[in-house]
């Protein structure tokens, strides 16, 4: 569904990408872990090209996304994106942040759309907050909007960038739920995070990412608890002490 | 010394030149206030292109209007430019008004820049993200939270560009200033005419003063309408239904 051939980033001198090729099939939920600065929110930016690409090609769905002739809003229409830090529309109500763009972008009705904002807030847990103001939220509960305002344009692939990394820990639990759902309900998926027990427990494959390279990827099994590149294995023991 | 007796019924006969010095200084204000947002807008937004046709003009221009004094340009314009296009003068009040527009356009240009400028990074990817092109973000997520940004400078400008008025009696405006210089020369008392014309600007500036308190707490900090707001809607509501 998405494949990524000799994909290299810099940000002037500074070259964060390193020539990265991954290959990612529908219903896949994919796992990136590593140390910080290694460019993994680099690599899930250049996917929806927030960040554009110094070299190599990126492939969703046979349409090449860094094609000058590629329309990339069409693109990021059907590429979901859940940020660290939730990025809420603040002047606008839950629902409202929901509906805009199926709205403004798909030229959804209104009617419709509200219906949409209703049943993806009640999947979230959230169907009690719709007037609420992103200000009168918790966190997790801000997350929770975010995933639920990607959904409404009803993409084919979400990418999560750290999602639970900005939250109190008693607040992680409750996205990754709503991360797991989505995962069961057959979502394509590509999640940047710390949580290595929500990699084992629902990734189907685990990626690490180093120094701008993937060095080692597997199922969560091969990556956990056989990993064979030195790097890999020296990132575990240094996290899992 | 005369600061011992005070003699204001000694200017009381001019009271009609202060009146008027008042309504002309007001009018001087709104004229290049409201016309100093509109181009201010403009030119804010051309400092924000990243077409070098668009941005050089609009940053020289701001450079001029900021780098050189308010009076220099107001007799370049009454005596230079407005005379070398229309063949005569238009009157102080044209002059006045389009050099106090004219300036305070510059001013508001570095306030909306820097109010656009001033909402986080994540606000416009994330609209971007969601598939919205740039202008549609633009208008639907930034601006209105920029605008909210803006009120506060926008106010102090309004009160800058009140005193600033006064100038416009170096080419005998008729404001207020301009009555005091002519009570004074008249009756020869320079305390009373000139502590008239300080209390009067003085009144202006707390008429003003509550003017843009009223409008900050309208538009405060928080996106959640108060409960004073709150009734206010409800009260319409019923008076529609
Ligand atoms: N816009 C930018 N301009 C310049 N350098 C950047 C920019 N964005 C990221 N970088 C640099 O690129 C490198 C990789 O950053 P990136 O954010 O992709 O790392 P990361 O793996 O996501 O780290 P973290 O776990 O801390 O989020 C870092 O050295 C960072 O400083
Ligand atoms: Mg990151």
């Amino acid at each position: 569904m998405i494949t990524i051939k000799g994909l290299h980033k810099s940000f002037g001198e500074l070259h964060v990408l390193q020539g990265i090729d991954y290959e990612i099939k529908e219903k896949e939920v994919i796992c990136i872990i590593g140390p910080s600065g290694s460019g993994k929110s680099t690599f899930l930016r250049c996917i929806n090209l927030l960040e554009d690409i110094t070299s190599g090609e990126i492939i969703i769905e046979g349409v090449r996304v860094n094609d000058p002739k590629t329309d990339i809003n069409e693109i990021r229409k059907e590429v979901g994106m859940v940020f660290q830090q939730f990025n809420l529309f603040p002047h606008m109500r839950v629902i409202d942040n929901i509906t805009m763009a199926p709205i403004k972008i798909r030229k959804m009705g209104k009617q419709e759309a509200n219906e949409l904002a209703r049943q993806l807030l009640e999947k979230v847990g959230l169907a009690d907050k719709a007037n609420a103001y992103p200000e009168q939220l918790s966190g997790g509960q801000k997350q929770r909007v975010a995933i639920a305002r990607a959904l409404a344009m009803r993409p084919k692939v979400m990418l999560f960038d750290e999602p639970t990394s900005a939250l109190d820990p008693e607040m992680v639990k409750e996205v990754l739920d709503v991360m797991k759902q989505l995962a069961l309900e057959g979502m394509t998926m590509v999640v940047v995070t710390h949580e290595l027990g929500f990699a084992k427990e629902v990734g189907d494959r685990v990626a690490f990412m180093d120094n701008g390279l993937l060095v080692e990827e597997g199922t969560p099994d091969e990556l956990f608890n056989q990993p064979k590149n030195e790097r890999t294995k020296a990132f575990f023991s240094k996290i899992l002490v | 010394m005369d600061i011992l007796d005070f003699r204001f019924d000694a200017i009381w006969n001019y009271r009609e030149l202060f009146i008027r010095g008042l309504w002309i200084t007001l009018g001087l204000t709104v004229v290049g206030y409201a016309g100093g947002l509109i181009l201010g807008l403009f030119v804010g937004l051309g400092k924000l292109s990243k077409r070098k046709w668009v941005y050089y003009p609009a940053k020289y221009y701001v450079d001029f209007f900021r780098g050189t004094p308010l009076l220099v340009q107001l007799l370049l314009i009454h005596t230079a430019l407005i005379p070398s296009i229309f063949g005569h003068s238009l009157g102080f009040f044209v002059s006045g008004a389009v050099a106090l527009m004219l300036n305070s356009a510059a001013y508001n240009a570095e306030i909306i820049r820097a109010g656009i400028n001033s909402i986080e990074k994540g606000q416009m990817e994330a609209a971007r993200s969601l598939g919205m092109p740039h202008k549609t973000a633009m208008r639907l997520i930034i601006l209105p939270q920029a605008l909210r940004r803006m009120i506060p400078p926008f106010g102090n400008e309004l009160i800058a560009l009140m005193k600033d008025s006064s100038l416009v009696s170096m080419i005998a405006g008729g404001e207020l200033l301009y009555a005091g210089k002519v009570v004074a020369g008249a009756t020869l008392r320079p305390w009373e005419p000139y502590l008239t014309v300080a209390v009067l600007y003085l009144v202006l500036t707390f008429i003003f003063g509550k003017l843009i308190s009223y409008v900050e707490k309208r538009f405060s900090n928080s996106y959640v309408p108060s409960p004073r707001k709150q009734r206010l809607s409800f009260g319409r509501t019923q008076a529609g239904g």
